[in-house]
C-alpha cells in the first residue's frame, strides 16, 4: 500500500511541477538556514569531555580587592597556584598555561620555528585523558624538582624525527636542550576547553613543558593576564609575586563528595588567606570565595558560544515556521484543487484514513527532497563560511549526526503543515463533486 | 470606490488561506524588522574609521631566542635595519597592534594619593618611539608629538610623557585641555603632551575601543618576543616581507620572523564576525522575502482560478479590467497591513526580548515600519502579475458553463 501510494504521491508531485517546486523550494531553504545554524551553534557548544564532564573541574578564586572585579576571573594567582599545588587533598592537579618558545633538534636542516607551548604538571595528561603514541608523561618528581623534559605532538614528531620513536632524544627550546620523554597521538579537542581564554577553536599545543620550570625559566606569558591594581611588573618575580591572574588550575574529582570536600577546604583556604592581607573584598564569604567549575559551567562562562549564535538559532527557527505557514498555504491550494477527484475516489470506496494516508505521504516525501536539497543548501552554506570568513573547519564541517537530523525535520515540517490540508481535503463530501461532475 | 465590505466578507467565508497569509506577514514582519536593526548595526560598526594609514601598515614580529641576544640594543638594530630598507617610509616598535584581538590595557590615575585619586576610563596602551604616531598616520591635533631624546627603553624609568586620544581626553577631562596635565600609576609620573584625534584599541567589540594612549616607551626591553610597525606603500608590502626577512636573517639567524600582517586584514579579521552576522542575516531577509512573494503569488493565482466564475460574471454585469485588478489588490493589502500591524507589535516584542537576553540596543520604530512598507511592496509586485491575468478572463469563457 505504501509503495503504492509514494507512486500516487509521485504522480501528484508531477502533475503540479510549478507548486511542487516552490514547496521544495521553500522547505529546503528554511532547513537549509536553519542546519546551517545549528550546525555552528552544535560544534560550538560541544562538551568535549563528554561523560567526565562533571568530573573535570577547574577552580576560579575571589582574590579581588573591594569595588573592583565584579565577576570570577577564569585564571587564577601564582600565588594561589602554589598553595594548591601544594595541597595534598587533592590528588589529581594540574596548573597550566600557555607560552612560545623557538624549537630546534640536532637536526641543522630544519629551520627554528616558534611554537606554542603549554607548560602545565604531569596530571594534565590525566585530566584530559591525552593519548601517547610513545612513552609516557614525565616522571612525579619532576612536578616538585624541574627537570628539562618535554611531551611533544605527533606532527613536530614527524618534522623534526622523522615519525620515528623520539623518547630520550633531545630538542632544543630557546637553546635549551630537553630530553622528549612521550609523543603523543594527534590530540586536538575542540572547542579547545582546557584553555578557551585565548580563542576556543585554537589548535591545541604540541609542546608540554613542565610547570616547576616556570620559576627558574621566566617564560613569557601567551594569554591573559588581568590585574585589580597597580602592581608593576618589571621582573618575572613581579609577576610571580603580584595579584595578577593568568594560570588555569584544573582537578579531577572523582565523586561529588569530593568536590565539596575541596569546596571547604577552599574556604578555609581563603580565611587562612584573608589573615595573612589577601582577599580583600569581604563582601563575599570565604565560602563563597571560591568556585569549582565543571566543564559544562567553565565552557559556559567562557563564552565559547558566542551570543550571535544563539540569536542566529533563533531567527532561525523563526525562519522555518515561516517557510512552514507558506508550505500550509500552497498545500491547502493544491489539495483544495483536488477535492473533486478526492470526491469521486471516496464515491469508489475509498476511506477518509485512506485518503488522509496517501496525502501525507506525499507530503513526507516533499519534506524528504526538501530535506536533501536543504541538506545541499547547508553544506555550501558551511563551505562558504569556512573560506570567506576565515572559520575553522572544526566548526564549519557537517556535523555526521546532522545527516539523520535535517531530514527528521524536513520531513515532521513537511507533516505537521501537511495535517490541516489533508484533513480538510479528506472531510470533503463526495455527494457534492459527483453532482458538478 | 474601495468596496471593502464586499471583499471582507467573501474573505470570511473561505477563512484559512488568509489567515495563513497574516500569519505569514506578522512572522515575517517581525523577523525582517529585528534582522534588519542587526544587520545595520553592524553595518555601521564595521564602517568606523581607524583614524590611520590602513592600506600601508604592515606588522611583524620577531622572537629573539638566542640568550646571547642583548634584546634592548637588538632592538635599536633592528629599527636601523627596517628603515634603512628601501620603500620603508617610517618603521617603529610597538607593544601592540590595533584591531589585532590582542594588546594591553590600562588606567591612569589624576593624583598621587590612591585614597583620593581618580581613575580614568581603560585605555589601549600603546608603546613607542617618536617614529610610532607617523607610522600609524595619526593625527594630532593638539600638543606634540615625542622628541627623541625623551624616549624610554624601560617601564620603570623617569620622564614618562604620553599622547592620548581625543574620545578619552573627551571622556575624562571633558572641554578642557588635557595638554600639560600630570597623571600617575603607582608612583611614576606621567605628563600628557599631546592629543591624536583617533586612535582605536585592540579589541573592536570593547566598550572603550576609541580611548587610546601612546607613552614614551621604545618597546624592546627584556622581552624576546617583539612586534614591529612599519609603513610602506600598498604596493611595496608583498615584496618587503621577504627583504625583512633577509634582513634580520642576515644580521642575526637566532630568530624567528613571523606573523607578517597589513592592518588591513587585520581590521577584516576582527570584523570578520560582525560580516558573517549582518550576510546572514541579510540573506534570511531576502529569502525570507522571497519566499513570501512566491507563496503569495502562489495562492493568488489559486484564488483565481477557483473565481473564474465569479470574476466572468463581474466582468459580464459592466465591471471594467481596472475593478477587477483592484478587487485583488485591496482584498491582499488589507491582509497585509493587518497582518503588518499585528507584527510590528510581535516585532518591537521581539526586540525587547533581544534587548534583555543579549544586550542588543531597542529596536527603533523606523525598523518595523520600514518591515510593512518592504512587505507591501512585495505584496504588490506578487499579486499584480495574477490579478492582470484574472482580470483578462473574457466573460464569454467564464460564463459559458452557467
Amino acid at each position: 500500500m505504501f509503495l503504492y501510494y509514494c507512486d500516487l504521491a509521485w504522480r501528484s508531485i508531477k502533475k503540479t511541477p510549478m507548486l511542487s517546486m516552490l514547496m521544495v523550494l521553500a522547505i529546503s531553504i528554511g532547513i537549509g538556514i536553519t542546519i546551517t545554524t545549528l550546525n555552528v551553534y552544535k560544534t560550538m557548544s560541544y562538551n568535549p569531555a563528554e561523560k567526565r564532564s562533571d568530573q573535570i573541574n577547574s577552580i576560579q578564586l575571589w582574590s579581588q580587592g573591594l569595588d573592583t572585579w565584579d565577576e570570577y576571573q577564569s585564571n587564577i594567582t601564582y600565588k594561589d597556584v602554589v598553595n594548591l599545588r601544594n595541597n595534598n587533598e587533592l590528588s589529581v592537579k594540574a596548573a597550566s598555561y600557555r607560552t612560545g618558545l623557538a624549537m630546534q633538534s640536532d637536526n641543522q636542516d630544519i629551520e627554528p620555528v616558534l611554537e606554542s607551548v603549554r607548560v602545565t604538571d604531569r596530571d594534565f595528561f590525566t585530566i584530559f585523558e591525552v593519548p601517547f603514541l610513545y612513552g609516557d608523561r614525565w616522571g612525579k618528581s619532576v612536578d616538585s624538582h624541574p627537570a628539562y623534559q618535554v611531551v611533544i605532538g605527533e606532527k613536530l614528531n614527524q618534522t623534526f624525527f622523522d615519525g620515528q620513536n623520539s623518547v630520550g632524544k633531545t630538542i632544543y627550546l630557546n637553546r635549551k636542550p630537553y630530553q622528549v620523554v612521550g609523543v603523543i597521538k594527534d590530540w586536538n579537542p575542540q572547542p579547545k576547553y582546557y584553555d578557551p581564554l585565548n580563542g576556543a577553536f585554537n589548535d591545541a599545543e604540541e609542546i608540554f613543558i613542565p610547570f616547576s620550570l616556570t620559576e627558574q625559566e621566566e617564560f613569557d606569558v601567551w594569554g591573559n593576564t588581568s590585574g585589580w591594581k597597580f602592581e608593576p611588573m618589571l621582573t618575572h618575580q613581579d609577576r610571580l609575586n603580584s595579584e595578577k591572574t593568568w594560570i588555569q588550575f584544573w582537578t579531577f574529582l572523582e565523586t561529588p563528595e569530593q568536590k565539596s570536600q575541596l569546596q571547604s577546604w577552599l574556604g578555609r583556604y581563603v580565611e587562612e588567606q584573608r589573615s595573612f592581607g589577601r582577599y580583600t573584598d569581604t563582601a563575599k564569604s570565604p565560602q563563597e570565595s571560591a568556585q569549582i567549575s565543571d566543564v559544562a559551567l567553565w565552557l559556559e562562562n567562557n563564552d565559547v558560544v558566542p551570543r550571535d549564535n544563539k540569536i542566529l538559532v533563533g531567527l532561525s527557527v523563526l525562519f522555518l515556521s515561516v517557510c512552514l505557514v507558506n508550505i500550509l498555504g500552497l498545500l491547502l491550494t493544491k489539495f483544495l484543487k483536488r477535492a473533486p477527484e478526492v470526491g469521486v475516489r471516496r464515491a469508489i470506496g475509498a476511506s477518509r484514513a485512506q485518503i488522509f494516508s496517501q496525502y501525507m505521504v506525499e507530503v513526507g516525501i516533499i519534506g524528504f527532497i526538501g530535506g536533501i536539497v536543504g541538506l545541499l543548501w547547508a553544506w555550501g552554506a558551511l563551505s562558504i563560511l569556512h573560506a570567506e570568513f576565515s572559520m575553522k573547519q572544526s566548526v564549519t564541517g557537517l556535523d555526521a549526526s546532522m545527516w539523520f537530523i535535517t531530514p527528521l525535520i524536513a520531513i515532521s515540517t513537511a507533516i505537521i503543515a501537511g495535517i490541516y490540508p489533508a484533513w480538510v481535503v479528506c472531510r470533503t463530501k463526495p455527494s457534492v463533486y459527483l453532482k458538478a461532475q | 470606490m474601495l468596496h471593502i465590505k464586499p471583499i471582507l466578507s467573501s474573505l470570511m467565508r473561505s477563512k484559512s488561506a488568509p489567515i495563513l497569509l497574516l500569519l505569514q506577514i506578522i512572522l515575517s514582519v517581525a523577523i525582517v524588522a529585528n534582522a534588519s536593526f542587526i544587520i545595520h548595526e553592524r553595518l555601521t560598526m564595521m564602517q568606523r574609521s581607524s583614524g590611520l594609514m590602513e592600506e600601508q601598515i604592515l606588522s611583524f614580529n620577531v622572537y629573539n631566542f638566542d640568550p646571547a641576544i642583548d634584546n634592548i640594543q637588538q632592538n635599536i638594530i633592528d629599527q636601523q635595519i627596517l628603515r634603512g630598507l628601501p620603500n620603508v617610509i617610517h618603521a617603529s616598535s610597538t607593544n601592540m597592534m590595533p584591531l589585532s584581538g590582542s594588546g594591553w590595557m590600562d588606567r591612569y590615575v589624576d593624583n598621587a594619593d590612591e585614597e583620593i585619586a581618580e581613575s580614568m576610563p581603560g585605555f589601549a596602551l600603546y608603546l613607542g618611539n617618536e617614529h610610532l604616531l607617523n607610522v600609524m598616520g595619526a593625527k594630532l591635533i593638539e600638543g606634540r608629538n615625542f622628541r627623541p631624546e625623551e624616549i624610554n627603553t624601560q617601564l620603570d624609568q623617569s620622564g614618562m610623557v604620553a599622547m592620548v586620544s581625543q574620545p578619552l581626553a573627551k571622556a575624562f577631562w571633558g572641554d578642557e585641555s588635557p595638554v600639560g596635565k600630570t597623571m600617575y600609576q603607582g608612583k611614576q609620573t606621567i605628563e600628557i603632551i599631546g592629543v591624536i584625534e583617533k586612535l582605536q584599541g585592540a579589541w573592536v567589540n570593547h566598550e572603550n575601543f576609541e580611548y587610546s594612549v601612546i607613552q614614551n616607551i621604545d618597546f624592546g626591553g627584556g622581552l624576546k618576543n617583539k612586534t614591529y610597525m612599519v609603513r610602506a606603500l600598498p604596493e611595496h608590502i608583498p615584496a618587503l616581507e621577504e627583504a625583512i626577512v633577509k634582513a634580520f636573517h642576515a644580521e642575526n639567524p637566532n630568530r624567528v620572523i613571523d606573523g607578517f600582517s597589513s592592518l588591513l586584514d587585520m581590521k577584516k579579521e576582527s570584523y570578520s564576525n560582525h560580516r558573517l552576522m549582518a550576510t546572514l542575516l541579510s540573506m534570511m531577509v531576502i529569502l525570507l522575502l522571497l519566499i513570501t512573494a512566491l507563496g503569495l503569488t502562489g495562492m493568488v493565482m489559486f484564488n483565481i482560478q477557483r473565481r473564474t466564475k465569479q470574476i466572468g460574471t463581474r466582468r459580464a454585469l459592466g465591471a471594467k479590467k481596472r475593478d477587477i485588478v483592484h478587487y485583488f489588490m485591496v482584498e491582499n493589502y488589507l491582509i497585509c497591513i493587518v497582518g503588518g500591524l499585528i507584527g510590528g507589535l510581535l516585532s518591537l516584542q521581539l526586540g525587547q526580548q533581544l534587548m534583555s537576553l543579549y544586550s542588543l540596543p531597542m529596536l527603533p520604530i523606523t525598523y518595523p515600519i520600514a518591515a510593512i512598507v518592504g512587505l507591501l511592496v512585495v505584496t504588490t509586485l506578487a499579486v499584480i502579475m495574477p490579478a492582470m491575468k484574472a482580470a483578462k478572463i473574457s466573460p464569454a469563457m467564464a460564463t459559458r458553463s452557467v
